[in-house]
């Protein structure tokens, strides 16, 4: 019981309450701080540059049992005993002294006590001793409500029972004692001392001499050494008595006396360059100007003053500053400048790791005390002194202050922080072994797309490392590697659409339905009639929800997507599915009640279905594993295959990360809409329902694929393909129907073809049976087929069928074929199925071929045909072999022999050919019902275009060129109107054989090359020819010569032909016709000049005397038109007419009779002129053909 | 150039909608965290400061051991943040107001949604362009 200091302990207490008052506030816990503080104080007290903490008074305390008391007391304050600062002349020895004399009264009361008081007083004076009675309870049974030295002394333990044997009285006494030493002895003590001090202090500083002495004698120590540090004020040195003035006017409250003083002394020290000194001085000045309230400025500038002061001393001023820093902190907060606080509290968090952690963490408070709260700070200096905690190995002080910034940046898009505080309070919760909440938080980071690739690394490994610390599988709901794209999800099942390959399912629904309208049953239908045996009216249940089949796999379409940069593997990925089995109102039969035994088992919460196929015998999942690189993304296919009836749900997906951690993925609770496959379902119906099936009991299902068919091929390519159907169970099925997309490219063959190559089928034979009665398809119209009845496929043997193709147009083009069956058995809810195949085959293009159809001038229905054929491949080369002409209406033939304009047999690529026709109307009967279009008759004119002739020609009235050509007809049809002057080509070619393998491809190939409607009616509808001799010879010296013409009229059109013809001798001036004749406007009359040369011989006296007879053109006319100048005739339709001409010659020349007119009118009957008048024209005029006649004078 | 210098566009509803390093020093692993930090707790001074004042540039307004925060406020409230070690007030000002200049022409894209991330490729080259210019 040494030095007491109870003033400057009070004070002490005095500030401290404020700050304890206020750090209460604080919910956080403290108590460490509060601690650390005041042992701070406790330690940087006593120093020698200030006189704050110098003792006043000491109370000397000896037992009454003590042997020799007196002695004891003069012994306590023996000078070898006291602190060294005492000694050491810092402090002024000279101290009031109390003795006190404690007795215990459990030792009973004895007079020596007394006797020990009064040697007391008579040895150190009445005064200053006292007597204090203790423990006078008699059990030592008096229990405190709490123990009397909490506010004083919190070290000690409260299990220590202390002072059980002090009464009420005792406390009292002790109180008094306390009281009276203050009271009575202490503070009259200290204004002693003050009173005498500042006498000192007038006398030797104030007035304005002193002054100039002092400030001389302080210039003149300038050249002293800067010892500051060393003793060099004494305790009786005038700096330590005006401080020690100061000090006790600042405890006696006398604020403005110790101001004055300190001032005083700031200037002394800080002219002495006593740096520590002086920071203390100026540290007790901003307490006083604090206290007084006034000049907050100054408070603060004195505090930032000694602040810095100390800091500059380096390291011994470090815990002075750190005391100086939290006055004027606490000085900031009493004046709720809470965000100066956190500036001074970051300003005193030094070097020293864990200081500087409190200091932070106190700032971060500070932050959140402030109006507005800076909550961003908070966080920011609660990460910043969680560094610092964790850097000294203060684990759970890093994590406290990490999930204090926790509550800042939840939810925050600022990802580096994020990541950053999750990352790190994941790692020391796994440092404490706390794996649950350590992989909660790393979870969060485990996406991080924005970090490098490096520290992705690091995350990902740190968490697996965590993970497999725990040695515990962790299922994970929502783990966020890989990335779900649940846009992509995609659903595909088979109810009674069933799908041939992936490429049909990926088509889009509308354009299945639209094939399958008319050979699917319509839902009404199939309900039959209200007699029917069994009522199997299909529940509201079944149309609303999803069928699926027993057996046959549900397919789901998951991308998954890695974020990040490095690559992940997954594993193990497989749906999380429900089965239940059915409730009785879904299915009205008994059946319920036996698979009634499965609800039980069946029916677990999603998140425990974990368990995969082995156990689950109402279902089996598929399992995949994936690799994924980074930013890839994968799409998986999942299956589940219901085994028994029931409901099937599809409730999410499950994955393993790196072999060590499960993810969940719930679809469900994921709103967003998905993009199913098959869009039969209304948009209204929740998400939930779309992943709901109705299982029912397994059916036949027909599998299908088309064989060799090409990916490519080139236009007009004709080959033969066979369609096999194959059923796998052993129910079978039947009234199997068939659709095509494109009857144009695709066209069902008949059963025989079969076994017959391309040629075979074709060729023509002799004796050809249409066995059309045996077949066994039925083409109920262009594009569907019906199988026979008796036609069941059943127990995995596979059904072919022959299947034409035949590319048309060059394009990328995708073949749909439906497949329609019914079920054997009539017992089961679905009735039929459909098989949906996709094909899609691109056609390049091959040969360009392109007719020109023209009257042949000289004859009556004959024309000319010019046939361009170009070769539009790159490599490939074509024998041309046929041409035909459809329909028995027309004969073709070619103008010249084949082997004079094709020599080279094969038309290269890229080469272009022109072929010259003869087109002749072959047909012997005027019929006109014969332009009805009618696929099946066809019967066509052959022209072998090929050199060898040993080779057959094919016959174009054989099934698949017929029907391909009944498609061609459909499709380039161009006006509604069926006219019958249209000619249909087909052009038959082969490519080119390659040497190599002649028997490969030699007869796999062939190109068929359709050209349709081909018009060869002229523009009116009358045709006539002029028929006569072409050289007369006549003495023209007996008379003039009579030469009979005759014309030929044709009336091709339907209706009733008026034909006038005019004829005039001179060609009038005036009409528009004359340009149409190509007269030279010099010979005005009939004859003109020809250039002989060109096609007539004539001698040359012939050609004198025409040239003699031209002058006499200008005034007579050398022919004149004999009989009537207009004959008028009606004519039937598609009938022929033939009318004598006449005409005189009275020279000899060459005469062009063209000077006449053909007026034509058609008399349509009502409606068909009503009908036609806006296509075709009903009246015109033709001007006449040339018609060169030559007479010669005759010998 | 600033050997350490962050550059950091924050919607008006503190979210980051650009952040670029546009520093000669070399990058540090933490340095990244560190700097949004820093540019997140500055947040909290310019919310003081913006409404004290109409010039848009704040200046340096928040400072952490030697890097600066200088904050330049658009009318809208987007923030455009520097985190710098060197002090040219000038050259950060006009770099400020080019950027603001992008910006602007970031917002009148029709395809751009006010407030989400800008991800454009010129726009980040413009921006790294200015800032080897006035930095």
């Amino acid at each position: 019981m040494q030095g007491s200091k109870i003033f400057p302990t009070c004070f002490q207490t005095h500030l401290k309450s404020k700050l304890y008052s206020l750090l209460l506030h604080l919910k956080f816990c403290h108590h460490g701080f509060n601690f650390s503080t005041r042992s701070l104080h406790r330690q940087v007290s006593f120093s020698d540059h200030e006189a704050f903490d110098h003792p006043v008074a000491c109370l000397l305390v000896v037992s009454s049992k003590d042997e020799d008391p007196i002695n004891k007391f003069v012994d306590l304050f023996n000078t070898n005993q006291l602190p060294s600062l005492l000694n050491d002349g810092a402090m002024d020895p000279k101290i009031l002294k109390h003795y006190l004399l404690v007795h215990d009264n459990q030792d009973g009361m004895s007079e020596n006590t007394t006797k020990i008081l009064a040697a007391m007083r008579s040895t150190f004076g009445s005064n200053d001793c006292r007597l204090l009675c203790i423990n006078s309870s008699e059990d030592g049974l008096v229990e405190h409500q709490e123990n009397p030295w909490v506010p004083h002394k919190t070290d000690a333990s409260p299990s220590q029972h202390l002072g059980c044997f002090l009464n009420i009285d005792d406390l009292d006494e002790i109180k008094n004692v306390m009281q009276d030493l203050s009271s009575k002895h202490i503070i009259p003590h200290m204004e002693q001392k003050i009173r005498v001090l500042n006498q000192q202090v007038s006398a030797t500083r104030k007035g304005f001499r002193n002054q100039i002495k002092n400030l001389w004698w302080r210039k003149g120590k300038d050249d002293t050494p800067d010892n500051s540090n060393g003793l060099m004020y004494t305790f009786s040195s005038i700096e330590s008595q005006i401080r020690v003035l100061a000090d006790y006017a600042f405890m006696l409250r006398d604020y403005e006396l110790a101001l004055s003083n300190y001032r005083l002394l700031s200037t002394d020290y800080k002219l002495d360059k006593a740096w520590k000194r002086y920071a203390g001085v100026q540290e007790m000045m901003g307490l006083t100007y604090f206290m007084m309230d006034q000049l907050r400025k100054d408070a603060e500038s004195c505090m930032e003053n000694a602040f810095n002061t100390y800091l500059k001393m380096g390291p011994p001023g470090q815990q002075n500053a750190t005391r100086c820093g939290l006055w004027w902190v606490e000085m900031l907060k009493t004046r709720y400048q809470y965000k100066e606080a956190a500036s001074v509290y970051f300003r005193i968090s030094g070097e020293e790791p864990l200081h500087s952690a409190v200091m932070l963490e106190q700032a971060s408070y500070c932050y959140l005390f402030s109006k507005p709260p800076m909550l961003r700070k908070y966080g920011f200096h609660l990460v910043l002194s969680g560094d610092l905690y964790k850097k000294c190995d203060q684990i759970k002080h890093a994590i406290r202050t990490y999930r204090g910034a926790l509550s800042v940046f939840k939810g925050t898009t600022w990802s580096h922080i994020k990541d950053h505080v999750h990352f790190h309070i994941g790692k020391w919760y796994a440092f404490l072994g706390m794996f649950d909440v350590a992989i909660k938080h790393m979870l969060e980071v485990l996406a991080c797309i924005h970090q490098s690739k490096m520290t992705q690394e690091l995350f990902l490994r740190d968490f697996l490392q965590v993970v497999q610390k725990t040695g515990k599988m962790f299922e994970v709901l929502r783990l966020q590697l890989p990335v779900i794209d649940i846009p992509s999800l995609k659903v595909v099942f088979e109810d009674h659409r069933t799908y041939a390959s992936p490429t049909a399912i990926s088509v889009r629904e509308s354009i299945w339905r639209s094939l399958e309208e008319d050979i699917t049953p319509s839902w009404s239908t199939v309900k039959t009639n209200w007699l029917e045996s069994q009522p199997r009216l299909l529940s509201k249940k079944y149309k609303e929800s999803n069928v699926c089949v027993a057996g046959e796999a549900i397919k789901v379409d998951i991308g998954f997507k890695n974020p990040l940069q490095i690559s992940i593997s997954i594993s193990n990925v497989s749906l999380i599915c429900e089965h239940s089995a059915k409730s009785d109102e879904m299915v009205p039969d008994a059946s319920s009640t036996t698979t009634a035994h499965l609800n039980d088992e069946e029916k677990r919460k999603p998140t425990t279905s974990g368990e995969l196929s082995s156990d689950a015998s109402s279902f089996t999942l598929s399992e995949v594993d994936i690799s994924l690189e980074g930013g890839e993304k994968v799409v998986a296919q999942l299956t589940v295959t219901p085994r028994v009836e029931g409901m099937l749900k599809i409730i999410g997906v499950r994955w393993k990360l790196s072999g060590s951690i499960i993810g969940f993925y719930n679809f469900e609770s994921d709103l967003v809409k998905k993009k199913v496959a098959n869009g039969r379902r209304k948009t209204k119906q929740p998400m939930s329902d779309n992943l709901k099936f109705i299982v029912i009991k397994s059916l036949p299902k027909l599998e299908g694929f088309i064989q060799q068919l090409p990916k490519t091929v080139y236009t007009g390519d004709l080959r033969r393909l066979a369609l096999e159907l194959r059923n796998p169970s052993e129910t079978s099925v039947r009234n199997i129907k068939m659709k095509i997309s494109h009857p144009r490219f695709l066209n069902i063959g008949n059963e025989e073809v079969m076994d017959m190559g391309i040629p075979a089928c074709l060729e023509k034979k002799a004796k050809f049976v249409q066995s059309d009665a045996h077949t066994r398809i039925n083409k109920v119209s262009d594009t569907v087929f019906l199988y026979s009845e008796d036609t069941l496929i059943h127990g995995g043997t596979p059904f072919l069928w022959p299947i034409w193709l035949r590319a048309a147009v060059p394009g990328n083009i995708s073949l749909y074929i439906i497949i329609y069956y019914e079920m054997e058995d009539i017992s089961t809810v679905m009735r039929y199925r459909t098989l949906r195949m996709h094909y899609n085959v691109e056609v390049l293009p091959s040969l360009d071929v392109s007719f020109q159809i023209s009257p042949c001038p000289s004859r009556l229905q004959e024309f000319l045909v010019w046939m361009d054929v170009v070769n539009r491949t790159h490599s490939e080369s074509f024998q041309v072999h046929q041409l035909s002409s459809v329909g028995n209406e027309w004969k073709i033939s070619l103008l010249q022999p084949i082997e004079a304009i094709f020599p080279s047999e094969f038309l290269m690529a890229g080469q272009a050919l022109s072929f010259f026709f003869k087109l002749k109307n072959g047909r012997k009967s005027v019929t006109t019902e014969d332009n009805v279009s009618s696929p099946a008759p066809l019967e066509g004119t052959d022209v072998r275009l090929g050199h060898g002739s040993n080779e057959e020609l094919f016959d174009i009235s054989r099934s698949p060129l017929a029907d391909f050509h009944h498609f061609e007809r459909v499709h380039q049809r161009m006006s509604d109107q069926e006219h019958p002057h249209k000619v249909d080509f087909i052009l038959i070619s082969r490519p080119r054989r390659s040497d190599s393998d002649p028997g490969l491809n030699s007869s796999v190939n062939l190109f068929s090359h359709h050209a349709c409607h081909f018009s060869i009616a002229n523009a009116s509808p009358i045709w006539w020819l002029m028929d006569g001799p072409r050289i007369m010879h006549h003495n023209f010296t007996a008379s003039f010569c009579e030469i009979r013409l005759r014309m030929t009229i044709r009336n091709s059109s339907d209706a009733i032909a008026s034909i006038r013809i005019s004829t005039f001798d001179s060609i009038p001036g005036g009409s528009p016709l004359s340009d149409a004749t190509s007269v030279p406007p010099g010979n005005q009359a009939g004859w003109h000049d020809i250039s002989l040369l060109n096609d007539i011989k004539v001698t040359s006296e012939v050609l004198g005397t025409r040239v003699g007879k031209s002058q006499l053109a200008e005034c007579a006319s050398p022919f004149i038109w004999s009989g009537s100048s207009s004959t008028r005739v009606k004519l039937e339709p598609m009938s022929t007419i033939e009318l004598p001409l006449q005409i005189c010659v009275f020279s000899p020349g060459t005469y062009d009779l063209s000077n006449y007119n053909l007026h034509w009118n058609l008399l349509f009957s009502d409606d068909e002129g009503n009908r036609g008048a806006g296509i075709r024209e009903s009246s015109g005029t033709c001007t006449g053909h040339p018609y060169n006649l030559t007479v010669l004078q005759s010998a | 150039m600033a050997s350490t210098a962050c550059f950091m566009i924050v919607s008006r509803n503190d979210i980051p909608i650009y952040e670029a390093e546009v520093g000669t020093a070399l990058k540090k692993e933490d340095a990244a965290h560190q700097h949004q930090f820093i540019l997140h707790a500055a947040l909290d001074i310019v919310q003081d400061l913006a409404w004290t004042t109409s010039a848009m540039f704040l200046k340096a307004i928040d400072r952490f051991n030697d890097l600066v925060v200088s904050v330049y406020v658009t009318a809208g409230h987007t923030r455009l943040m520097l985190l710098h070690d060197s002090r040219n007030d000038d050259g950060i000002k006009s770099f400020f107001q080019e950027v603001h200049e992008l910006y602007i022409k970031i917002l009148l894209n029709p395809l751009y949604l006010p407030g989400s991330r800008i991800t454009s490729s010129h726009f980040d080259t413009k921006v790294r362009a200015l800032a080897r210019k006035y930095l």
